[in-house]
């Protein structure tokens, strides 16, 4: 049977997943019997994957043991202190650094006696903690290159991603899950932190590595004679931190590099670089960058100037060059005082120049093609890219981020022991003793705080706010973490599919970043984003893109590359234009056409034939991952790039699949040529069909812009598309593919549907008595949709339901679902249509009231020591042993109105028993009392945390909404009798509008509902996946759905004859009805409504106060007023503004018309004038309150404000 | 009231309405209303639905629930469980009867106490309800003999809950309707031109025929329109929860409709009978 069923569900290998079945009996079993091995639902697995494999990326990449994090403390580098004074001899050198950082998974402490002291992520949950490990690492330090001393530290508790290699629970079979009181299909991706599931947020970054051309009007603000061109590439360490340069033009020919290091930004001339990075002479320089292209007077002309402005820095050898950079930037890099200029020369190239290269020669190449880059933006040969496209992008990870902060924290600490000994030089130098160990300890201890990395990256994800000196080459400081709301499934995934474009383009007014873009296609969904300000900032990842994480093997590539004809770089020698024959023949594939001997008359040039055949010779340069491996003519790129292509597909050679090829052809004025390859982590790719053997090929943003896929079969164009898509749904985000027949709907109503799906009561988890989240929604009697695209059993939801079937009838019925409303069958609702919960929870800490190290004196319960027959306090409620019990907890199941007790403390010292209220308006159950206890289960009872439960049956003015962004509330419950009702006795659940059709187009509700409809009829699922009919007659969805219909006896289109309830007349009109899966929002009435008629008051103004929660008024407004006016309404305008609010009465004088001057005179029971003296003109008037209030303030000002009485 | 299962209904007076019962399952009854109004036809649906008094449980007192559904979730459970409801004739409404909470007068009473000892779940079915009276029984459907299923313990998990089933009516809450729905329809061919049928070429083509369809003439297409025409053949059938028998539900309902008449009748003749008019006495007898 178990395997039956497993087999069922695992259908790829052997059959197609049957999708006119539910799989009712599969999933029973899974939940009877969940699996062992492996997940039951390995796509929902795969969605958590950028975050999990990010973070596991920390901790082992590329196959080894050792991860990014080694990487990372590698490079933090040696502080180095000296003590002594500065210029003085016989100083003793310091050197500290970092080695084996090491996280361990999370434990409990300090407990004895336990079973097992593992941490789980249940028990953060419920208890309300951190799900950390201990994160330790080796501080090594050295006095004058003597030994080496080391010790262990201890870098505190570092928050741990559940469900990575560095969490408990990581390799559990769903079996074990639950046993962990984690759901079955547990797929973690997020921290726990305080009991709060928080993530880090995938961002868009620059794509790495990639030297983009800007035209930017804000870089002429950068400095004098700056131009808008400039050249940016953000380049990556081994270990994901990343610095970017940015190359600016300058109108007098000079070409400067910007970057920012510790959020300061510098400026360098880039030939000082170039020089220091290689010796080179002007002349290598000049043929380097000109490449032979003598005619180009532009570029020859720019390329002088730029050398000969280089003379009044009078550096002329590397050596030079180095020492000069070493002596302006020695500050800036911290160095050490032993070094000499030249080593902080070298230090800088190393640490701030393309450093996602190692080698200089390297770093020299790059430079070179960014020059030659800008040079052309500059002069309009090549646009300028657009940093908004997705070409141009790639994926902040979390791990990555993580890692980064971390990097920083790590640097940071042994900053402040360098700091802290500097202290110590400065103030007491006769205690510093570098090799004494006493002296060491006690700077190490002096700087503990710096040393607790976790508590500071415990703080980044609370708050995600990102402390950072260097600013970690990003542009936002807060907003990195979100919470994972389980409000219901289709959220919660969407959280880990989410990518933001970053908090700073939120604030930016141009629209332009928001633009949906071509090159998006099949990375981002273009449906599934939300409306209003965070619309096309927030988007999502298709579901089938996945982001590159792992090391991706390309050691073999340049060689292959160089074996298929392309140049290789030698020496510095002038780089003259490769034409065709300067390849030896053996080495050359075949290009086609003759190569041009480059003098061609001026009059081809005209001739776009011979201009096109000419730009095939254009040299281009060669790529990988930010390195120059190479330059070959843009025909032979193109002929590699197919071959690669091929070879990585077919594995023929050790190209990786994972491998971006992205050959970018010479055009007039278009993107800058060359081929491009990226093998990075980060990166989205996603899967395509390769046409020629069928197979699969992963896709890049970057190479998908210039390659020829087709959607559909229909689109293929012989000789010219080489890939096809997978499914054409591909391109959908998860929640996006789940509406179904999305592809019959006018498209905002799907981008309404995604919102909606994540705000419907559903099925948030199944652990839930084991959720200790402050506000969850819950339906009771979800059920499966009869009609869902296949997606939907891929990912299981059928596990978490999100709303339920109904019977849908399209009909004007007794006006009650006019403007969007619609009717609701009392008798389905009472049969549980609808029916929600909430769940609301509290906790109670009583440690928190008491100060640190106080002892214990107020416990829970209702006497002191516990005995069961104190005397008990009264209570209004009345006995309250009836709520409570002994304990002083309350009784699960008890109703609680508001002023209920909830719990009660007793204090040892006074005796006196507390008795705390229930507080909330709405009437609750109490679910669950949970007793929390401390890491070692020692202490005695201080902190509970209550569960509430809040039954929601569907009540007018709740709000609905089918799966087509057709949203709406009920205005009415009719009983069955007066609903209309059809020849076969079927009542409607739900009367909907007609009227909410022809405007909003929904065709997808029409067609879900006829499929819905014979679904029901003939006791099938209904499968439902978008673009899977095709349009015309007889073919189409309702062609498909009709024949069925009319197999069940039923017309064709969906109209039956129906009869007024209350009459039992026939209807006029027939009536389109049918089964259409509805989701019942969380906005409900009980959370929204407002009453008063009296109140509390404000205190100055004594008008009502505003806010739902205080029993606030709504604010009648101006606009109100005015409207009233306008009715010439006097009576409501007087009862709204005066009386209803802060009617008031007054004396006032007639004679001086003072308000505030009439004060009552003691003992004679009547008030007397202070101006006049008397009470002749002493009259009560009533006015508004605040108006005696303006008066005296303007009394305060010295203002007098005189009343005519009449 | 006198009704003859084979021809029908039949009132006193000869040409009143009739009821020509067609099939009887122990679920279903179909049968055809004719001789009468829309509004007696629609009557006699609307009280079937929501008059008929049946018993279902209404409160429920938990002493112990340690299963993983909500009280009020199990409460609701147990409400829309059908319960045999011949007894409902003799039962007070809870408006009726003068005792607080409940009596044996107005309400029967369940109790279910069950407790999971076995490693693999346990299903607790409507048939595990003890009743206080033994003509008041859960239906249960001969092809389902354990009955509805009503929560799954697992081990260690209980339920001990007094369910107090009361006489009500569907209009009150729908777990009182003692039927789950009923079929209605008149005029198959559209003589009467009450509703058109929407289509693209041709009606007759996509429109299916009703099943009852053969029950009358089809219209010839020269036929004229009888303007004049008023329904008078309706098409009933009925289907129970299992509360009733589909035909008691019917004649029930009949009965429910005649007191409600006699109701009205009573009160118009006192009126009369206070101007001094002469009081027609009821050709009908309850």
């Amino acid at each position: 049977m178990a395997s039956a069923a497993s087999q069922n569900r695992h259908p790829q290998a052997k059959r197609k997943p049957d999708h006119t079945t539910f799989l009712t009996l599969d999933r029973q079993n899974d939940a009877i019997n969940p699996s062992k091995a492996r997940p039951h639902y390995p796509e929902l697995a795969k969605l958590s994957a950028p975050h999990v494999e990010s973070f596991n990326s920390l901790f082992g990449y590329g196959g080894a043991s050792s991860g990014l994090l080694d990487r990372a403390v590698l490079d933090i580098g040696k502080r180095t202190v000296f003590d002594g004074r500065t210029g003085e001899s016989n100083r003793n050198k310091l050197e500290m650094w970092l080695s084996n950082v090491s996280v361990g998974k999370p434990v409990l402490e300090g407990g004895s006696g336990m079973l097992s002291n593992q941490l789980f992520p249940g028990e953060c949950r419920e208890r309300g903690i951190s799900y950390k490990g201990m994160m330790q690492c080796r501080l090594n330090w050295r006095v004058n290159d003597g030994p080496v001393t080391t010790e262990v530290k201890s870098l505190g508790k570092l928050p741990v991603m559940v469900r990575s290699v560095r969490c408990n629970l990581d390799g559990k079979s769903p079996r074990d899950l639950i046993k962990h009181r984690e759901d079955g299909e547990e797929f973690g991706g997020y921290f726990v932190s305080n009991g709060i599931e928080r993530l880090v947020r995938l961002l868009i970054v620059p794509r790495r590595n990639h030297a983009t051309a800007l035209i930017r009007s804000s870089f002429q603000n950068r400095g004098p004679t700056y131009s808008q061109f400039g050249v940016a590439i953000r380049c990556v360490r081994l270990d994901q931190t990343s610095q970017t340069v940015t190359m600016h033009y300058c109108t007098d020919g000079a070409l400067t590099l910007r970057f920012s290091y510790r959020k300061s930004e510098y400026m360098v001339p880039v030939l000082l670089v170039l020089r220091a990075l290689c010796e080179a002479s002007d002349r290598e320089l000049f043929e380097r960058l000109t490449m032979g292209q003598s005619t180009n007077t532009f570029l020859t002309d720019r390329v002088e100037l730029l050398l000969r402005s280089f003379r009044r820095y009078a550096v002329h050898t590397r050596k030079q060059c180095l020492s000069y950079l070493g002596s302006k930037f020695a500050v800036m890099m911290d160095s050490p005082e032993d070094h000499y200029e030249e080593d902080v020369g070298a230090e800088f190239l190393k640490r701030v120049v393309l450093v996602h290269l190692d080698d200089n020669k390297d770093k020299f190449d790059m430079l070179i093609f960014m020059m030659q880059k800008l040079y052309a933006l500059v002069a309009g040969e090549c646009a300028s890219d657009n940093p908004d496209s997705p070409q141009h992008q790639e994926i902040l990870l979390p791990g990555h981020l993580y890692l980064s902060i971390m990097k920083e924290k790590m640097g940071d600490w042994l900053g402040a022991i360098k700091t802290q000994i500097q202290l110590d030089l400065r103030m007491k130098p006769a205690q510093v003793d570098f090799a004494d160990k006493k002296y060491m300890s006690k700077v190490f201890l002096k700087t503990t705080g710096a040393a607790d990395i976790g508590r500071k990256m415990e703080y980044f994800l609370a708050t995600g706010n990102l402390v950072s000196n260097t600013g970690l080459d990003l542009q936002q400081t807060s907003g990195y973490t979100i919470v994972a709301e389980k409000l219901n499934f289709y959220r919660y995934i969407s959280h880990f599919r989410s990518v933001h474009r970053g908090s700073f383009f939120a604030e930016l007014k141009t629209t332009t970043v928001r633009k949906l873009l071509p090159e998006s296609w099949g990375f981002l969904c273009p449906v599934h984003t939300p409306d209003g300000s965070p619309c096309g900032l927030l988007n999502h990842l298709s579901h089938t893109c996945r982001i590159v994480v792992d090391k991706v093997d390309v050691a073999k590539v340049p060689a292959l590359v160089a074996s298929l004809g392309v140049g290789q770089m030698s020496g510095l020698g002038a780089r003259v234009r490769l034409d065709a024959n300067g390849v030896p023949d053996e080495d050359r594939m075949d290009v086609d056409g003759e190569a041009s001997d480059g003098d061609a008359d001026e009059l081809d040039a005209l001739d776009p034939e011979i201009e096109a055949e000419r730009r095939n010779d254009v040299t281009v340069s060669v790529q990988l991952d930010g390195k120059v491996i190479g330059w070959c003519s843009a025909a032979l790129a193109l002929k590699v790039a197919q071959r690669l292509r091929h070879w990585k597909i077919t594995r023929a050679r050790p190209v990786p699949l994972d491998l971006e090829i992205g050959y970018v052809p010479p055009t007039r004025g278009g993107q800058y040529p060359g081929l491009f390859l990226f093998s990075t982590p980060a990166r989205m790719m996603r899967p395509v069909k390769y046409l020629v053997n069928g197979e699969k090929d992963m896709v890049g943003p970057f190479e998908q812009v210039y390659m020829d896929i087709a959607c559909l079969k229909e689109d293929i164009v012989p000789g010219v598309t080489t890939h096809i898509e997978e499914s054409p749904t591909n391109v959908l985000s998860v929640v996006a593919n789940l509406t179904p027949f999305s592809d019959h709907n006018q498209s905002p109503r799907n981008m309404y549907q995604c919102q909606m799906g994540k705000q419907s009561m559903g099925t948030p988890a199944h652990n839930l008595p084991h959720r200790t989240d402050n506000k969850l929604y819950r339906l009771q009697t979800g059920q499966t949709p009869v009609v869902r695209p296949k997606l939907h059993d891929a990912y299981g939801l059928d596990g978490y339901p999100n709303g339920m079937n109904a019977v849908v009838c399209v009909i004007s019925y007794t006006g009650y679902d006019m403007e969007d409303a619609s009717i609701l069958n009392k008798s389905a609702h009472e049969r549980g249509y609808g029916h929600g919960t909430v769940y609301k929870s509290e906790f109670i800490d009583l440690a928190a009231k008491r100060r640190k190290g106080e002892p214990v004196t107020v416990h829970f319960g209702l006497s002191v020591g516990g005995e069961e027959d104190g005397e008990v306090p009264t209570t209004k409620a009345g006995n309250i042993l009836d709520f409570l019990d002994w304990d002083g907890l309350p009784i699960i199941g008890r109703r609680l109105t508001q002023g209920d007790p909830l719990y009660a403390t007793v204090d040892d010292v006074s005796g006196k028993v507390t008795v705390v209220p229930y507080k909330s308006m709405e009437d609750a159950y109490v679910d669950e009392v949970r007793l929390i206890g401390t890491d070692t289960g020692d202490q005695e009872l201080q902190k509970i945390h209550i569960k509430f439960r809040i039954p929601r049956p569907p009540i007018i003015g709740d709000k609905f909404s089918s799966r087509h962004g057709q949203k709406g509330v009920i205005s009415q419950k009719w009983p069955t009798v007066d609903m209309p009702f059809s020849e076969t006795g079927i009542v409607p659940d739900v009367i909907i509008n007609p009227h909410a059709f022809p405007s909003r187009m929904t065709i997808g509700m029409f067609v879900e509902s006829l499929a819905g409809k014979s679904g029901a009829l003939h006791g099938r699922s209904q499968e439902a996946t978008p673009w899977s009919f095709l349009e015309g007659d007889g073919e189409s969805a309702a062609d498909y759905f009709g024949e069925e219909l009319k197999e069940a006896g039923f017309n064709y289109h969906g109209n039956e004859a129906m009869y007024s309830g209350i009459t039992g007349g026939e209807f006029k009109a027939d009536i389109y009805i049918g089964v259409v899966y509805y989701q019942r929002l969380r906005h409900m009435v009980s959370d929204k409504y407002q009453v008063r008629t009296t109140g509390p008051v404000h205190n100055v103004t004594q008008q009502p106060i505003k806010g739902r929660k205080r029993a606030g008024g709504i604010r009648f407004g101006e606009m109100e007023r005015d409207s009233l006016l306008a009715h010439g309404v006097s009576f409501l305008l007087q009862d709204r503004l005066m009386n209803c609010s802060d009617y008031s009465q007054s004396w006032c004088c007639s004679q001086c018309g003072s308000l505030v001057g009439v004060e009552s005179a003691a003992g004679q029971g009547k008030a007397i004038c202070r101006t006049c003296g008397d009470s002749k003109g002493v009259e009560v008037i009533a006015v508004p309150y605040v108006f005696r209030y303006l008066v005296s303030e303007l009394v305060g000002m010295g203002v007098k404000l005189k009343l005519t009485v009449r | 009231m006198n009704i003859d299962h084979h021809s029908g209904l039949s009132f006193t007076e000869a040409g009143g309405p009739q009821i020509a019962i067609k099939e009887v399952t122990p679920t279903t009854v179909t049968f055809v209303l004719s001789n009468t109004d829309l509004s007696v036809a629609n009557a006699l649906r609307r009280v079937m639905i929501a008059e008929v008094p049946t018993i279902a449980i209404d409160l429920v007192d938990f002493e112990l629930n340690t299963t993983v559904l909500a009280d009020e979730f199990i409460a609701h459970r147990l409400g829309l469980i059908p319960i045999i409801s011949h007894q409902a004739v003799h039962l007070n409404y809870r408006h009726e009867c003068t005792c607080s909470p409940y009596c044996e007068e107005c309400s029967v009473l369940f109790s279910l106490d069950v407790s999971c000892q076995s490693e693999n779940a346990m299903s607790v079915y409507s048939t595990h309800l003890v009743s206080s009276s033994p003509a008041v029984q859960p239906y249960v459907d001969p092809a389902n003999e354990k009955g509805v299923l009503i929560a799954k313990l697992r081990k260690g998990q209980q339920l001990h809950v007094k369910a107090i089933a009361r006489k009500g009516t569907g209009k009150e809450h729908a777990k009182w309707a003692p039927c789950t729905g009923v079929a209605f329809e008149y005029d198959p061919h559209n003589k009467l031109r009450h509703t058109t049928y929407w289509h693209e070429e041709d009606a007759r083509k996509e429109w299916p025929l009703s099943a009852k369809a053969v029950e009358e003439p089809a219209p010839r297409d020269d036929e004229p329109f009888d303007y004049k025409a008023k329904p008078e053949r309706f098409y009933f059938t009925v289907e129970s929860t299992g509360a009733l028998p589909p035909t008691t539900i019917v004649t029930q309902a009949l009965d429910v409709l005649m007191r409600k008449l006699a109701e009205v009748h009573r009160v118009l003749g006192g009126i009369a009978e206070a101007q001094g008019e002469p009081v027609v006495q009821p050709t009908y007898n309850l």
